[in-house]
């Protein structure tokens, strides 16, 4: 087991890519708490999962856009598993629409959540990493939509480039203490917030893709784990695009 | 406590903090200079003192940022102007300025930050 015994804490934990780093971690050996907004009965089925496999889960009720959510769960983390060795900020959500319908309310959600609550989570755990620990990792969950837009996205993608800045930025501040700041950047993921998109356009995004099938939230949930593993303690502040290919923009021939 | 005791503390303390060998600190070593640090070790000694002697640091009293960041109301063309000195004698009593005051860039500011002013310091908070 790669990370035994070390303490995560992750957003968005109880479905999609969010459930599969929770699992992976878990798997891995270490206890992980995890926080989700409104899905109760499927953060409840995940705890039961992974303690009747022998690993140790909590689950949070919080929506990180809310300012005093992370500030609360990291106390209570601490509280009662003394530390916090990974953060994964994974929470996101998106309302799609084009620029010229874009409500500000449809903004501000999607950058207040998908940034403003890395953020938060970030700025909750940074003083106990850098100073009492002196040592920890920090992985975001961005987009390839960060770089390669899509029309009806301009709130989502805005975020998710932020969020690429940010993670560089913070990785620059905390490298000496021994803390790294990576982001993970998957493509087409089977999870529900890709269902729609999936549902329209499907076929036509397989044939975008050169691996020819769209990803599963295990595939970031690994490189998560390798994110937070002892063989990535050199790597800070880059951006790790998991996607099968499809941002190298090739043309199937 | 006594001085001597109080500067054994900062003295462990900043060995701890910016991961420096014993025989480097030395009441005259400077933080900046001497003794390597950068911005975040500044926070890193605060936040290691605050816990060491178990008080209370407010933003700005030991290394009083705004003339550290060159804030242009205390420091023009590189030069701490008169109100920035006014200013430093304020935030910081238990500094010795005269050195200080004879050549005041902002090159020097990083000098005043002795170990022996962060042991005066922590008298003057403990007293």
């Amino acid at each position: 087991m790669l990370l035994k015994d070390q303490v995560a804490l992750v957003t968005g934990g109880s479905r999609g890519i969010g459930r599969g780093i929770v699992q992976a971690l878990a798997k891995e050996g270490a206890k992980v708490a995890f926080v989700y907004k409104g899905s109760a009965e499927a953060a409840g089925k995940l705890v039961e999962e992974i303690t009747q496999s022998g690993g140790t889960a909590q689950a949070f009720q919080g929506d990180v856009a809310q300012p005093d959510t992370a500030t609360g769960i990291v106390e209570k983390v601490l509280s009662d598993w003394g530390r916090i060795d990974i953060l994964v900020n994974n929470a996101g959500i998106i309302r799609d629409g084009l620029f010229v319908r874009m409500k500000p309310e449809e903004w501000d959600v999607v950058v207040t959540t998908n940034l403003g609550g890395t953020f938060r989570f970030c700025r909750a755990v940074v003083e106990q990493m850098v100073f009492r620990q002196r040592s920890g990792r920090i992985v975001n969950v961005s987009s390839v939509a960060a770089q390669h837009v899509n029309a009806g996205q301009c709130n989502y993608s805005a975020s998710k480039g932020a969020v690429n800045s940010f993670t560089r930025a913070l990785a620059v501040e905390v490298a000496g203490r021994n803390v790294t700041v990576n982001a993970v950047a998957p493509g087409f993921i089977e999870t529900d917030m890709s269902e729609a998109v999936r549902n329209k356009a499907g076929d036509l995004i397989k044939k975008m893709i050169p691996a020819k099938r769209l990803g599963k939230p295990e595939d970031i949930a690994a490189t998560v784990v390798f994110l937070c593993s002892p063989a990535a303690s050199y790597i800070t502040g880059q951006v790790i695009t998991v996607d099968g290919g499809l941002s190298l923009g090739a043309v199937a021939v | 406590m006594t001085k001597e005791e109080i500067y054994a503390k900062v003295a462990a303390t900043l060995v701890e903090a910016l991961n420096v060998d014993d025989d480097q600190v030395t009441p005259t070593a400077t933080l900046q200079g001497d003794l390597g640090a950068e911005s975040i070790d500044f926070l890193d000694v605060v936040f290691r003192l605050e816990r060491e002697f178990n008080i209370k640091i407010p933003r700005g009293e030991l290394f009083p940022e705004s003339i550290f960041q060159a804030d242009p109301d205390f420091v023009k063309d590189g030069k701490v102007t008169a109100r920035g000195i006014a200013e430093l004698e304020a935030k910081m009593p238990y500094a010795e300025l005269g050195d200080f005051k004879k050549s005041p860039t902002i090159e020097n500011i990083g000098n005043l930050f002795t170990v022996e002013l962060i042991t005066r310091y922590i008298q003057s908070k403990l007293a």
